[in-house]
């Protein structure tokens, strides 16, 4: 059965670093297995914020382009 | 008054006259712009003692020492070697490495820079050129050590292949791929119904995103080597390298067809005539069989 999302954060025009600090936290309040949605910007944020949530262990399952942003569903490991 | 010195010679070895005519820069020789703090001291200290105290760092990742009084500048140099710094190039030759950092520490890397840069420097630094020859090693196609903008150019680079049964159907990877070569078909035949994501080769430079961004490491590394730029100069009239070959997957054939191609400038370059000018000259075509096929090494 498909999780339900648990968290929302719109991340639109939060820069790098800070808007992979800001998922970070989100998933920190989050329990394993658990989904969040996240809007990214295009260029440096789609390119790093996923990135970097892979390399702290969790898993990006979903990725919807919406234009010049995206919709980022990721499950916290 | 005008000092009697061979400044052809010192200009070799990257002693450089300034308009100030007395006075020299010392270009020093550093590869993929690499030095240890005690250099570093040593040059700040010599730059003290023999110059005005100030340090430049040139364009090729390089450090020179300015206002240096020409009765100064064997002192300098000798004082400079002990702490393995050697002076650099200037004029019609094989100027210093230039290198990106490569695998060593950053993410995106796909080849160690730093080996390769020493390997090509000791094969061929200051050799002499028809005009000025620059040599880069860039770890990935991000291009930070411009290859593209280098006489010869070796960039590090990669095939990616996707693996079916890791694939969670994310989408990431069509979505940050710099070129949209990957493509997402719908599968309507197979019962499993399941989407399979394909690689436009044409359009795909070789780069690392999609390989470390894929949250299932569904696209994975098929084939790793160099894509090897040739005849790229900035200068007066800029010029990008053009590509000779993809994805040299063998050192040895780099190293030969980076040997070809310089061996071919200084057989048929004109003076003053950089190598990409060269190739227009000559033309792609007849260039890129010489290289790849031609007999003379």
């Amino acid at each position: 059965m498909e999780n339900k999302v648990k968290k929302s954060i719109d991340l639109h025009g939060v820069a790098c670093p800070m808007n992979f600090v800001k998922t970070k936290a989100a998933l920190a309040g989050l329990a394993k297995e658990d989904l969040l949605e996240v809007i990214l910007d295009e260029g440096e944020a789609i390119l790093n914020v996923p990135r970097s949530v892979k390399e702290e262990g969790h898993q990006v399952i979903k990725v919807e382009n919406l234009g010049s942003t995206f919709k980022v569903l990721i499950k916290k490991g | 008054m005008e000092p009697e010195i061979d400044l052809a010679a010192f200009k070799k070895i990257g002693m450089i006259q300034q308009k100030q005519k007395e006075y020299f820069a010392m270009r020093l020789r550093t590869v993929g712009g690499d030095l240890t703090a005690p250099q570093l001291k040593k040059i700040s200290e010599i730059a003290e003692k023999y110059g005005k105290g100030e340090v430049h760092l040139s364009t090729r990742q390089g450090l020179e020492i300015h206002n240096v009084h020409h009765t100064n500048l064997e002192k300098a140099r000798l004082e400079l070697e002990p702490a393995g710094i050697y002076m650099g190039a200037c004029g019609p030759r094989v100027r210093i490495v230039v290198a990106c950092p490569g695998e060593a520490t950053c993410r995106w890397g796909i080849i160690d820079t730093k080996i390769l840069a020493a390997e090509l420097d000791k094969k061929y630094f200051r050799e002499d050129t028809p005009h000025k020859f620059k040599l880069s090693v860039t770890g990935c196609p991000h291009n930070c050590a411009k290859a593209t903008e280098n006489d010869i150019g070796v960039m590090g680079a990669l095939l990616p292949r996707w693996i079916a049964s890791f694939c969670n159907d994310c989408q990431l990877c069509v979505n940050i791929c710099p070129t949209k070569a990957i493509e997402r078909l719908e599968d309507k035949t197979a019962k499993t119904k399941k989407p399979g994501y394909i690689l436009r080769k044409k359009k795909c430079i070789n780069c690392s995103i999609c390989t470390l961004s894929c949250p299932a490491n569904s696209w994975v590394i098929a084939i790793k080597g160099y894509n090897l730029f040739i005849g790229g100069t900035m200068g007066k009239i800029p010029r990008l390298g053009t590509i000779l070959k993809k994805l040299i997957t063998s050192k040895e054939e780099l190293h030969a067809l980076i040997e070809k191609s310089l061996r071919y400038y200084q057989r048929e370059g004109r003076k003053k005539e950089r190598f990409g000018h060269m190739i227009d000259r000559i033309g792609w075509v007849k260039v890129k069989e010489e290289l790849l096929h031609g007999k003379q090494g």
